[in-house]
């Protein structure tokens, strides 16, 4: 580009004293040769002056930075050093801001799990961290801690002490336990025994009720546990060997410990062992030596030991008494002084025979409960060894039988004929569908004797495609195993399932090609080949392809012991291909393999006049062109499933950047 | 490049010191001036621009990331808030008032002054802030280049296209200013 051509840019350049040396003294020398730029130049030189002259006009005077300054100041007071300024300043830093999105995400974790309610305890112990009060949690944390020592051992003494007072070996135990407090319990013995004798009642019961109290005494000595009267009870479950034996063994236990025998019962069972139930009475004292021995006289199966407290109705009976004793002293002292009416007397009469009854009443029930106290009640259940053992098996046969036979209804009615005294029918059925298949069921006791030449009878009226039988031993008054029963035999059900041939199963199925020229004529001999060795033609069908090939598709069935023979002849027809056998052994059942049927499928075919189309440059061509085709497709698919999954994403963030976008110039214009 | 002295100057202003911005507002604000007033061609609009300009640079300073750019970032701040205060200008129902007054103005001036004002006014923006960066603060064109983001070389063009198209408007009258 010539100067000329560029003078404009030059000129402006110039007097701006932006050109270089080079470009200045080329300048200058273009104007000298050139008088329209030196006119533009002129022009120019006016122009930059009344420019000059009017923009220095325009400039800003030298205060203008104060101004600014002022401005500034003004309008954005000094900080003050405020907190949330100061947070606002640092959420301006990129880090911060990170620090920020990071602290948010952590915190949304740990909400999520608070919420889910996953490792509670961890962000318990974070909260403490956090808070900076490490002291505070072993304080609490060891607050509930001792609370729950304390109730532990709370609870522990309290079972020791139910344990004490109800079940266990309360004897022996507080033997020990009370040995250090005895002086106190015989000082509770000696003080509660004149009160004993003065009611008239045996007191020995009192002893072992104070020792048992020991120990609660000896923890406090003030409370009054020493009178309880409490009624010993045992239930013990024993097998023994003789029922007899025991029983005396019992009792001579029961006079050693200074008890007796209540009640016995004994029950003979079906198969002559004895079952029974003793109630002994014992001292409670000597109870626990006494279950020991009993448990030496066989299998000890169960043991019940229970403790009953009547302390509190016993003493309440005992008040009601006394003051009963006072009503009545006193209605005898009103009838011996006999003033007042005759009718007055007859009440007074009347009332002193009510309270003496009632006396009379609570004087009992004191006396039950001091038996009942006195002496401790030992239940025993007595079973001999082998008690469930069976007396007889009673062996039950059953059996199942399924025919195939050509006629339904005549073996249907052959076996109900069967019916005579050894042989019940117990139910016949014959259903017939709605595409006319017949079956039969008949169902039959036979008496055991008669059962095999019944069920060989019935296994002669057709083919026996399945035979089951059962033999079942049911233990009878008892179960388990016995070497005494006796065994006895009972009658056979035999339950009969008659099906037409048709519908049985091929043993054997065999699937064969045959290639040969005229398939037509083959067919014909096929089904004339069938004939002689006894088959049956179950279905045929025969096409032709517009090509020329023609196939021809027999089925047939024919009994086992026919097949090879019709195997060899098919080779007569044509060559035997793909030749495909499948046999079905049926396990368990008993099977007349020579009978059974086997299934033949036969495919007869004549190859075609025309080269297969399946061959040949075009068939590749197309081939490779479908191939192709299908590729591209399946490629197209893919693009598609990417787009699906990437479309929703790839709007989502334009539509973001876009409203950012919006929001960032929406900001500018303010 | 940037001295390192001024862009340790640009990031302390970033990171909050006001020190270092009301330094920025002494260097800077006649530059900011320039533009602002190529685009408004009114000195009191400008000096209020460039204040606005300022004061919405302090408020978003983080927004910058390299303080190498705060200068320009500076300058583009001016000429949104100038051209903001332009359009609502000539849509606001002050209008009249303000054309009245610019006609007064005119009045005061000679027919010259007028028409080197709406020669002024029919440039390009760019041509404008040009011309006042180099008629006020006498810059070199480097430094024009640098303060408007244009390519090396590029302002020698636009330069020499505004004072042509200057003086092709101008030619009657500047013919009249030169015989007296």
């Amino acid at each position: 580009m010539t100067i000329h051509d560029d003078i404009d840019n030059y000129l402006a350049a110039d007097l701006h004293n932006e050109l270089s040396e080079q470009e200045a003294r080329a300048l200058h020398t273009h104007l000298i040769e050139c008088a329209a730029c030196r006119k533009v130049h002129q022009e120019n030189k006016i122009m930059n002056k009344v420019l000059e002259e009017k923009l220095a006009r325009e400039k800003p005077d030298s205060a203008f930075e104060e101004r600014m300054l002022a401005g500034f100041r003004n309008r954005i007071p000094q900080r003050t050093a405020s907190i949330a300024k100061l947070i606002v300043d640092l959420m301006r830093l990129r880090s911060a801001q990170i620090a920020a999105v990071a602290a948010l995400l952590l915190a949304l974790v740990q909400v999520g799990r608070v919420i889910t309610g996953e490792g509670k305890a961890l962000s318990r112990d974070r909260e403490y961290v956090a808070l900076g009060q490490p002291a505070a949690r072993p304080a609490q944390t060891s607050l509930p801690s001792v609370n729950e020592v304390g109730a532990l051992s709370k609870s522990e003494s309290r079972a020791k002490e139910a344990d004490r007072l109800t079940a266990g070996k309360p004897f022996a135990r507080s033997q020990v336990a009370a040995a250090s407090a005895a002086d106190q319990v015989e000082t509770e013995n000696k003080k509660l025994e004149p009160a004993e004798v003065e009611r008239g009642i045996a007191t020995q019961s009192n002893i072992p009720t104070a020792e048992e109290a020991g120990p609660n005494l000896a923890e406090s000595p003030a409370s009054p546990l020493a009178n309880r009267k409490l009624v010993r009870n045992a239930q013990v479950e024993i097998e023994i060997a003789n029922f007899d034996e025991a029983v005396q063994n019992i009792t001579a236990f029961a006079n050693e410990e200074r008890g007796y025998v209540a009640t016995t019962s004994s029950e003979k069972q079906a198969n002559g062992k004895l079952k029974g139930e003793i109630v002994v009475k014992v001292l409670p004292e000597t109870l626990d030596r006494f279950l020991q021995k009993i448990r030496g006289l066989g299998e000890l199966k169960n043991q019940t030991l229970s403790t009953e407290d009547v302390t509190k109705a016993y003493f309440d009976t005992d008040a009601r008494l006394k003051n009963a004793r006072v009503m009545e002293q006193r209605l005898i002292d009103m009838l011996k002084t006999k003033t007042g009416k005759v009718s007055d007397l007859l009440q007074v009469e009347k009332e002193l025979g009510r309270v003496r009854e009632g006396i009379e009443k609570m004087q009992g029930e004191l006396k039950y409960w001091d038996s009942r106290v006195q002496f401790a009640t030992v239940t025993i259940a007595l079973a001999e060894k082998d008690l469930e053992e069976p007396a007889t098996f009673l062996v039950k046969e059953r059996a199942q039988l399924a025919l195939y036979a050509p006629d339904v209804d005549k073996v249907y009615n052959d076996i109900k004929d069967l019916a005579s005294q050894k042989v019940q029918i117990t139910n016949a059925q014959l259903d017939r569908d709605y595409s006319g298949r017949v079956s039969g069921r008949v169902g039959m006791l036979i008496a055991p004797e008669e059962s095999d030449a019944v069920m060989g009878r019935v296994k002669g009226f057709g083919r026996v495609e399945n035979f089951q039988r059962q033999t079942e031993r049911i233990a009878q008054g008892g179960s388990g195993m016995s070497e005494n029963a006796r065994t006895k035999r009972d009658k056979v059900e035999l339950n009969v399932t008659i099906s037409r041939e048709e519908q049985e199963q091929a043993f054997q199925q065999t699937s064969l090609q045959i290639r040969a020229s005229s398939v037509d004529e083959k067919a014909k001999q096929l089904h004339a080949l069938t004939e002689k060795q006894n088959g049956r033609v179950r279905g045929s069908s025969f096409s032709r392809d517009p090509n020329g090939g023609e196939f021809a598709s027999v089925s047939l069935r024919v009994a086992m012991k026919n097949y090879p023979a019709l195997m060899q002849s098919l080779n007569s027809l044509g060559k035997v291909e793909n030749v495909s056998v499948q046999r079905q052994d049926r396990t368990g059942a008993e099977i007349d393999e020579a009978n059974a049927p086997a299934d033949i499928s036969i495919q007869i075919y004549s190859q075609g006049n025309i080269v297969s189309s399946e061959t040949g440059l075009m068939a590749t061509l197309r081939h490779t062109l479908a191939q192709g085709a299908t590729a591209l497709m399946w490629s197209l698919r893919m693009i598609g499933v990417a787009l699906a999954f990437l479309a929703p994403w790839a709007i989502a963030i334009l539509a973001i950047a876009w409203i950012a976008k919006r929001i960032v110039q929406a900001r500018r214009k303010l | 490049m940037m001295d390192a002295n001024e862009r340790e100057v640009y990031r302390a202003a970033i990171h909050g010191d006001r020190d270092a911005f009301e330094m920025i507002i002494h260097t800077h604000s006649r530059t900011v001036f320039a533009i602002a007033y190529g685009i408004l061609q009114n000195r009191e609009e400008a000096e209020d621009a460039v204040q606005d300009a300022l004061i919405k640079a302090w408020k978003s300073r983080w927004r910058v990331r390299d303080p190498e750019k705060f200068p320009a970032w500076l300058c583009m701040i001016a000429r949104h808030r100038a051209r903001d205060v332009f359009r609502k200008r000539r849509t606001s129902p002050l209008s009249d008032e303000i054309t009245e007054q610019l006609e007064a103005e005119a009045i005061d001036t000679t027919s010259v002054d007028r028409q080197l004002h709406s020669a002024l006014a029919a440039l390009p923006e760019i041509h404008r802030s040009a011309l006042m960066l180099r008629y006020f603060e006498k810059m070199d064109y480097r430094t024009i280049e640098n303060t408007l983001g244009l390519t090396n070389g590029a302002l020698r063009g636009i330069l020499g296209r505004a004072l042509a198209a200057m003086r092709k408007q101008l030619r009657p009258a500047l013919a009249s200013f030169e015989q007296p």
